[in-house]
């Protein structure tokens, strides 16, 4: 449905140039949900843009549906209005001097100029009731809750059927709670409709939980695309073992290949133990590499329990965090973070016996 | 794919034709300014003495003279502002629309009337309280005399009040109230806060709106016109004026243009120096345009006080000079107020201006407030869109272009607009002594507030609001007919209908510029003025104001209501 090949955009601000996105190339598939997600400044918002039409990239391509809307060798960039796209901004950009109704309809007027004034009207009604807005649509614009412009933001975005719907941080500033609800009927709206929806965002969770690909950015490049699951346990590199989850990076040095040589599971030695995890490539016994040790990989051994395999050490620290507890674990000179229901959860100060479960972890490329 | 992408039905026209429309305005509207500027320089050139010519005591003593001026108008506005608008913006005292009221309506009354008003009552001979003095202990002692520098200077500086309280007030209403109570949390008296923390904050504000008040008295006509005129004394404006209008010979635009250009240069200096000072304050990030919720303070007893201060500022700077015009206007001569004069009280006056030259001055007036607002917003609205929503190079330079004529006074401006129109626009077509001379200078002349006006609304609004039209599928004249031009138009209404009470009540640059076909209203006062008939003039003044009252009325109230509902206000100056 989106295919963007060898992308790059540079900022320039007077002498000084920033590039904004390095070459990237991404398929989406029709009905896909793809996040691009990253920190601030890696250039996912400017990507989205350059979808949009708003903003014209240096190089490249991007096709919408099998047809060309951006080339640079080609010279051409049709503006935003005319690629079949929806958009929700991160503002919600909801204009003021409208009710709600006319804020849904806007986009039929430029969109479906054929469409005649009942049809609109049902349209209208239709979409609204789509996002629950149907009983205000004669309220003034402004009178709208945060909540409420987000999901009139989302009316209007989807009213003329676009093929392509883009969100930038939709959801950021909703509050927590309110978030969370958005985040459910916004996944369910967009697989009913069938459209394929681009999400930029950088919470972790909101990607991992919209989409069914994720690609993580940083510094104007994608590190990993890949599904939420793999993505949470299988991370390549360092700065998406990081970013996604907070990852223990541990030095670790293949002792065996799995039988059967699928390659896929290895066992490690590490300073904690050795442990079977997951490998995408063929490993040879004796290779170094790192390992990325979630903080729910790690198990503390309760008092009395099996220490095979495990290390000691001594909580440092302690946050409670509602249903679980992240744990500072001091292990010699290095530091662990580990995650534990709060019922496991030892106090801080107390001497612990710390193991990494098997077959959770991930060796980094 | 290719043909799929010819195959649609492609209407980018709507998109480029509006950036070129406006990019044809913004070259039109920076051609006529660079021109003016340019041509002024030019023919002061023409006659190699024409500044060797200045250098003579008199022209000396003139300028002295108008920084004198300019200096002591500056000092007494700031006098009045400063208490004033501290008053509006950070106390609890009751009645704040009035007050702001008050300024307004002094801004927008005609200066020339005010000016009449502070004749009559002090000139040294025919002054009322000056008669009433020498009624009293005898004719060596006029009480006071407004017929010096000094006199005008303050006279001026009631009329610019206004001007610098709003500079301040928006200043102070942009200030973070956070900052002032972190010193105060830091163990600071209010006093220490005022002067340690908000003073050094809006300095920068201060400065730059002082160097423009002092630019505006410089340049400014009306005072030194009916108060200083008929007894000889010059500023820099009527200096102007009498050599490009002398009561013999020939015009001498050579040497006024030397003239101009040399003041020019030096209030260009000025400009810059206050706009690289307001640029130095948004380092530091205190002009947030954000709009806080300030702590006031209540004034308790002081309230009194300060009751009285803006009562004397409503007595001296309205109230007092305009009764006085008031009952001039019906007596054949200036006369004190007495049961004798009461009988000789009449219309004449009036019956004698009710003639052509004064309806068609109205009929010229109306025309001005009626077409020269929507010229200038038009051409606003180019330049700020080039400025803001372009990428195109050098559109800094354009904004600083358009705010060229800020730093112009006005009578330099009406010397570059016949010049412009005798040496070069009079070869397309007759423009001098046409009305339209006074549409082009009042326009050129006003871009610059205009830009400011457009530029803050333009500002004010997020772009998202614009893009998601866009991606809604609504090219750039759509967006701006549906999305931007609702949504600035308090902003808008705000300024044009500030822009026809300028029109209506502009007198420099109308005398400069007038010929019998085409005198306004306050030419027509001048002239009047001018043959000796101070009555009559003074008639002529009462029903202009009459006319301009509800114009002035329904500001007020369009700028109090702004004020309330927003702090978006772009301040109109």
């Amino acid at each position: 449905m989106i295919s963007i090949a060898d992308l790059k955009q540079v900022y320039r601000d007077g002498a000084t140039t920033h590039a904004a996105l390095r070459g990237v190339s991404v398929e989406v598939a029709a009905g896909e949900f793809l996040a691009l997600l990253g920190p601030s400044g890696c250039g996912k918002t400017t990507l989205l843009r350059c979808i949009a039409g708003l903003t014209e990239p240096e190089s490249g391509t991007i096709a919408i549906d099998g047809e060309t809307v951006y080339s640079a060798a080609e010279h051409i960039n049709v503006p935003a209005r005319m690629r079949d796209i929806g958009m929700v901004f991160q503002s919600y950009a909801i204009w003021p001097h409208m009710t709600v109704a006319q804020n849904a309809a806007f986009p039929l007027r430029y969109r479906r100029p054929e469409l005649g004034a009942g049809q609109v009207r049902e349209r209208t009604a239709e979409v609204l009731r789509l996002v629950h807005l149907d009983a205000l649509a004669n309220r003034p614009a402004p009178a709208l809750s945060g909540g409420q412009q987000q999901r009139l933001a989302l009316a209007r975005a989807l009213i003329s059927d676009p093929k392509v719907l883009l969100l930038d941080e939709p959801l950021s500033n909703l509050d927590a709670r309110l978030r969370e609800e958005m985040r459910f009927e916004l996944r369910a709206l967009t697989k009913r409709l069938g459209v394929t929806t681009i999400l930029v965002t950088h919470e972790q969770a909101e990607a991992l939980s919209l989409a069914d690909v994720v690609a993580v950015m940083d510094d104007g490049r994608f590190m990993q695309i890949s599904s939420p699951r793999d993505l949470y346990d299988r991370p390549r590199t360092e700065f998406v073992a990081g970013f996604v989850g907070r990852a223990n990076l541990v030095p670790a040095e293949v002792i065996a290949t799995a039988a059967g040589g699928s390659a896929q599971w290895v066992s490690v030695s590490t300073p904690y133990g050795v442990v079977e995890c997951y490998t995408e490539r063929p490993r040879a016994a004796g290779e170094r590499a790192t390992l990325a040790v979630q903080p729910e990989a790690l198990a503390i051994v309760p008092a009395g329990g099996d220490l095979h395999g495990a290390v000691t050490g001594t909580v440092e620290g302690a946050a409670f965090i509602g249903d679980a507890t992240e744990l500072v674990v001091r292990v010699g000179d290095t530091v662990l973070v580990a995650k534990v229901a709060t019922t496991d959860a030892p106090a801080a100060g107390a001497a612990v016996a710390v193991r990494i479960r098997a077959q959770t972890c991930t060796l980094l490329s | 794919m290719k043909e799929h992408v010819l195959a649609r039905p492609r209407r980018r026209g709507g998109d480029r034709s509006f950036v070129v429309t406006a990019g044809v305005l913004v070259a039109i509207g920076s051609a006529l300014i660079l021109c003016l500027l340019a041509i002024l320089v030019v023919q002061s050139f023409s006659s190699s003495g024409n500044y060797a010519s200045l250098i003579t005591p008199t022209v000396i003593r003139i300028v002295l003279n108008s920084v004198e001026l300019a200096a002591i108008a500056t000092v007494v506005a700031f006098f009045f502002a400063l208490p004033i608008a501290w008053l509006v913006e950070r106390t609890k005292v009751h009645g704040k629309a009035a007050i702001v009221s008050i300024m307004l309506v002094s801004m927008l009354v005609p200066g020339f009337a005010i000016a009449m008003g502070w004749l009559f009552l002090l000139h040294p001979q025919i002054g009322l309280i000056n008669r009433l003095s020498a009624a009293a202990f005898g004719p060596a002692h006029p009480v006071l005399n407004v017929v010096t520098i000094t006199g005008m200077g303050i006279i001026m500086g009631f009329q610019l009040a206004p001007v610098a309280f709003l500079m301040v007030s928006a200043a102070l209403r942009s200030l973070d109230y956070r900052l002032e109570e972190a010193a105060s949390t830091a163990g600071a008296p209010d006093i220490a806060a005022i002067r340690r923390i908000v003073l050094p904050l809006i300095r920068p504000a201060l400065v730059s709106s002082a160097i423009y008040v002092f630019i505006i008295a410089f340049g400014t006509f009306d005072v030194p016109a009916i108060i200083g005129w008929g007894n000889r004394i010059f500023t820099f404006s009527t200096y102007v004026y009498l050599t490009t209008n002398p009561q013999a010979g020939l015009p001498d635009y050579g040497r006024a243009g030397a003239l101009s250009v040399a003041v020019l240069g030096a209030a260009l200096l000025l400009t810059v120096w206050s706009r690289y000072l307001s640029l130095d304050s948004k380092r530091f990030a205190v002009v947030s345009g954000k709009g806080y919720q300030t702590t006031q303070l209540a004034l308790g007893r002081w309230a009194f006080a300060a009751y009285a201060f803006v009562t004397v500022y409503l007595v001296a700077g309205i109230l007092l000079p305009l009764a006085v015009v008031l009952w001039e206007s019906f007596l054949p001569f200036v006369q004190p107020l007495s049961a004798a004069t009461l009988h000789v009280a009449n219309l004449a006056n009036y019956n004698a201006i009710f003639g052509d030259a004064f309806f068609s001055g109205l009929a010229n007036s109306a025309l001005l407030m009626a077409v020269v607002p929507p010229i200038v917003l038009v051409f606003s609205f180019a330049f700020s869109w080039i400025g803001f929503r372009t990428q195109l190079r050098g559109r800094a330079l354009l904004d600083g272009i358009a705010f060229l004529p800020h730093a112009v006074p006005s009578v330099i401006m009406a010397v570059g607009v016949i010049l412009l129109s005798l040496y070069g626009l009079n070869h397309l077509f007759q423009l001098y002594g046409t009305i339209w001379i006074i549409v082009l200078a009042y326009s050129v002349s006003w871009v610059s507030y205009g830009t400011r006006m457009t530029n803050s609304g333009l500002l004010q609004l997020s772009r998202e609001l614009e893009e998601s039209a866009n991606v809604s599928g609504a090219n750039t004249w759509a967006t701006v007919r549906t999305i931007v031009l609702p949504l600035i138009s308090r902003t808008l209404s705000l300024a044009w209908v500030y822009l026809v009470i300028l029109a209506g009540r502009e007198l420099t640059l109308a005398v400069l510029l007038t010929t019998p076909g085409n005198t306004t209203v306050p030419a027509f006062v001048w002239i009047t003025w001018l043959n000796g008939s101070l009555t009559r003039g003074a008639a002529a003044t009462v029903c202009y104001l009459i006319c301009l009252s509800p114009l002035i009325v329904g500001y007020s109230f369009l700028l109090n209501r702004t004020r309330r509902s927003s702090t978006a206000v772009g301040s109109p100056v």
